[in-house]
């Protein structure tokens, strides 16, 4: 959906942007044209007509810029002046910065060329905005293995992964199909059948711990086992912030016992232990008398030694 | 709208007229010779100053000066070319490539417009991206605070920003800080400034900001030290301490994931960790359950054994 920026001034900027890159793309189709600025065909036609009625002082047919788009192909002749795109914004820097900060991170070990290109655009753009401080963005997942996970899924090919599943806190050797790598709540998860469940899972991709291509043997994977979701209430004590965000709770829930659920019992219990006395599982019993006993347990241990 | 393309046209004269000359160009030169300056002499001028500032928000250079003896104290304007250009260098395919991933990473984030406006300026330069040079990599950036636009603008404008954080125990803190930057790490963002209040420089996670984030009136207000670096003020805020954990083998991988240095003592590992914030290791620690005793420094140990304590208590 075109959202043609209509104040005057951002139409403005528009066409200044838009004279460099008609004078760089001569004959580009009118279509593209307005697709590459986000607007519809109409208002590229309007951006144009205006465009078409400016030039330098003296404004007669030698002055001014001169434009053909009647055809459907647009050109664009006699507008030296404007031909040069223009320097780019602050904000525009902060994108591309923290793009490329990205980017030289997520590029395999073995393009230490590339990466060596990248930062030598961060310093380019640096020195030419007035932007003093370090733009980071450091990915989660290293850029090996993000690159095989990739062109897995692109070629619907086998990998052998490392996984390490924190909830039961294993580390287990997989091979596995890639379907989709797809985002949720903040972190990215490979879809993949899963040849030795013979079933549908997911891994959070930066716990992939290693992976590498390899084949498979095409197997009909049988739809994901539904799990069994267990229904769990917690009360927070104290550090209410760090409870919030470890049970995925609301801000304005907290204060109450608030019930909610989890596939895994093993997860329940690991992070109402690691809340170290945040929180307090109300329900269910069996699960709290199990936290009880394993608090217990490593209490003497620490007791006795 | 014909009044507001004219208006568009007038700004567009007035950018080519002033990026032509070679000399600087006179009030009256410009109203003489730039089409759309209509009117009283009054109207024409208010037109003008409306117009420098419009140029100047669209981030246009007007530099004011006069070195014409004959309108000694008259100010004139011209944009030089050199300043309203990008000028990157010599650039190659396979660097417009790079930065095509680089805006790509915005994609559905909070800055793809300003990122799709760059990458459109890059296009214009002529050179033609090199795909093929760059491995099929689609790094992404995650979504941020729905107000992240009113940081980076911020923070180009040097303008102090006012938002409630969350502490805690939820809490709501009122802050002002001066933004110096903003960067992200294992899909958390992070901003960081000086904290007018109290006088020294604070990072602060972005999902732990509650409701809007609203940026002062006044622009260009601080300055922000050069080089300046997010994470590393979050290493330097406080020194590490070392600790010795014993985890069984095979076992506690996050713990053994962050070890620097392990030793085998048979049916278990001893592992030194580096720590800045006891309670984070704690947590860690709890998490991994009876595959995970810490053996030093004492009081880490201590306050485990308090927070299992406090735990045990609770679930009695």
């Amino acid at each position: 959906m075109p959202k043609a920026a209509q104040t005057p001034l951002g139409r403005t900027a528009r066409l200044l942007d838009l004279v460099p890159y008609l004078a760089s793309h001569q004959g580009i189709e009118l279509l593209s044209l307005a697709k590459e600025f986000d607007v519809s065909q109409s208002q590229m036609v309007a951006d144009l007509t205006t465009l078409w009625m400016c030039g330098l002082p003296g404004y007669t047919p030698l002055e001014l810029m001169e434009l053909s788009f009647e055809s459907g192909f647009v050109t664009i002749h006699n507008a030296e002046t404007l031909a040069h795109p223009r320097t780019l914004s602050d904000e525009e820097s902060i994108a591309l910065l923290l793009g490329l900060d990205l980017v030289i991170e997520s590029l395999p070990d073995d393009r230490k060329d590339l990466k060596a290109i990248a930062l030598d655009l961060v310093a380019r753009l640096s020195a030419r905005s007035s932007l003093p401080a370090k733009l980071s963005a450091i990915p989660i997942i290293p850029g090996s293995i993000r690159s095989i996970i990739e062109k897995a899924v692109r070629e619907k090919s086998g990998v052998e992964i490392v996984y390490h599943s924190a909830y039961s806190d294993t580390v287990s050797t997989r091979v596995v199909t890639p379907i989709e790598l797809r985002d949720d709540s903040g972190f990215e998860y490979l879809w993949a059948a899963c040849q030795s469940a013979k079933a549908l899972r997911s891994f959070r991709v930066d716990r992939i711990q290693s992976v590498a291509l390899t084949t498979v043997e095409k197997t009909a994977t049988e739809a994901s086992q539904d799990n069994h979701k267990i229904n769990y209430t917690i009360f927070a004590h104290s550090r209410e912030r760090e409870v919030m965000e470890r049970f995925a709770l609301e801000p304005d829930a907290l204060g109450a016992a608030i019930e909610t659920s989890s596939y895994s019992r093993e997860w329940i219990r690991r992070s109402i232990l690691a809340s170290s006395g945040g929180a307090e599982l109300t329900a269910p019993a069996d699960i709290r008398s199990e936290i009880q006993r394993a608090a217990q347990s490593l209490l003497d241990r620490y007791t006795s030694q | 709208m014909p009044t507001v393309s004219r208006k568009i046209e007038r700004l567009i004269n007035l950018t080519i007229a002033l990026l032509a000359t070679k000399r600087y160009l006179t009030k009256s030169e410009i109203f003489r010779s730039v089409d759309g300056y209509e009117g009283s002499a009054e109207t024409k001028e208010r037109m003008f100053e409306r117009d420098k500032d419009d140029l100047r928000n669209l981030g246009v250079v007007i530099e004011v000066g006069s070195f014409d003896p004959v309108f000694e104290d008259e100010a004139g304007y011209r944009i030089k070319p050199e300043r309203y250009s990008l000028d990157l260098g010599q650039i190659t395919g396979v660097q417009i490539a790079l930065l095509s991933l680089a805006a790509q990473a915005w994609r559905g984030a909070a800055l793809d417009d300003a990122a799709h406006s760059a990458l459109t300026k890059l296009r214009s330069i002529g050179v033609e991206s090199d795909l093929d040079g760059v491995p099929a990599i689609t790094p992404r950036l995650n979504a941020a605070h729905s107000d992240f636009v009113v940081i980076t603008t911020a923070i180009s404008k040097r303008q102090r920003i006012s938002f409630t954080y969350l502490g805690s125990s939820l809490e709501r803190q009122s802050r002002i800080i001066e933004p110096f930057a903003i960067a992200t790490r294992n899909s958390h963002w992070y901003v960081a400034g000086n904290d007018t209040e109290k006088s020294q420089i604070r990072t602060f996670r972005l999902d732990r900001i509650n409701g809007e984030i609203t940026s002062m009136p006044v622009s260009g207000g601080y300055e922000i030290p050069e080089g300046f670096d997010v994470f590393e003020s979050l290493s330097n805020l406080q020194s590490a301490i070392i600790a010795t954990i014993d985890i069984r083998k095979g076992k506690a991988q996050l713990l053994r994931n962050t070890a620097l240095s392990i030793v085998d003592k048979g049916e278990w590992d001893q592992i030194t960790v580096e720590y800045f914030d006891s309670q984070t290791l704690i947590d860690l620690v709890l998490w991994h359950g009876e595959d995970a005793l810490v053996k030093a420094p004492i009081e880490l140990r201590k306050d485990v054994i308090s927070k299992l304590h406090e735990i045990v208590l609770l679930h009695a």
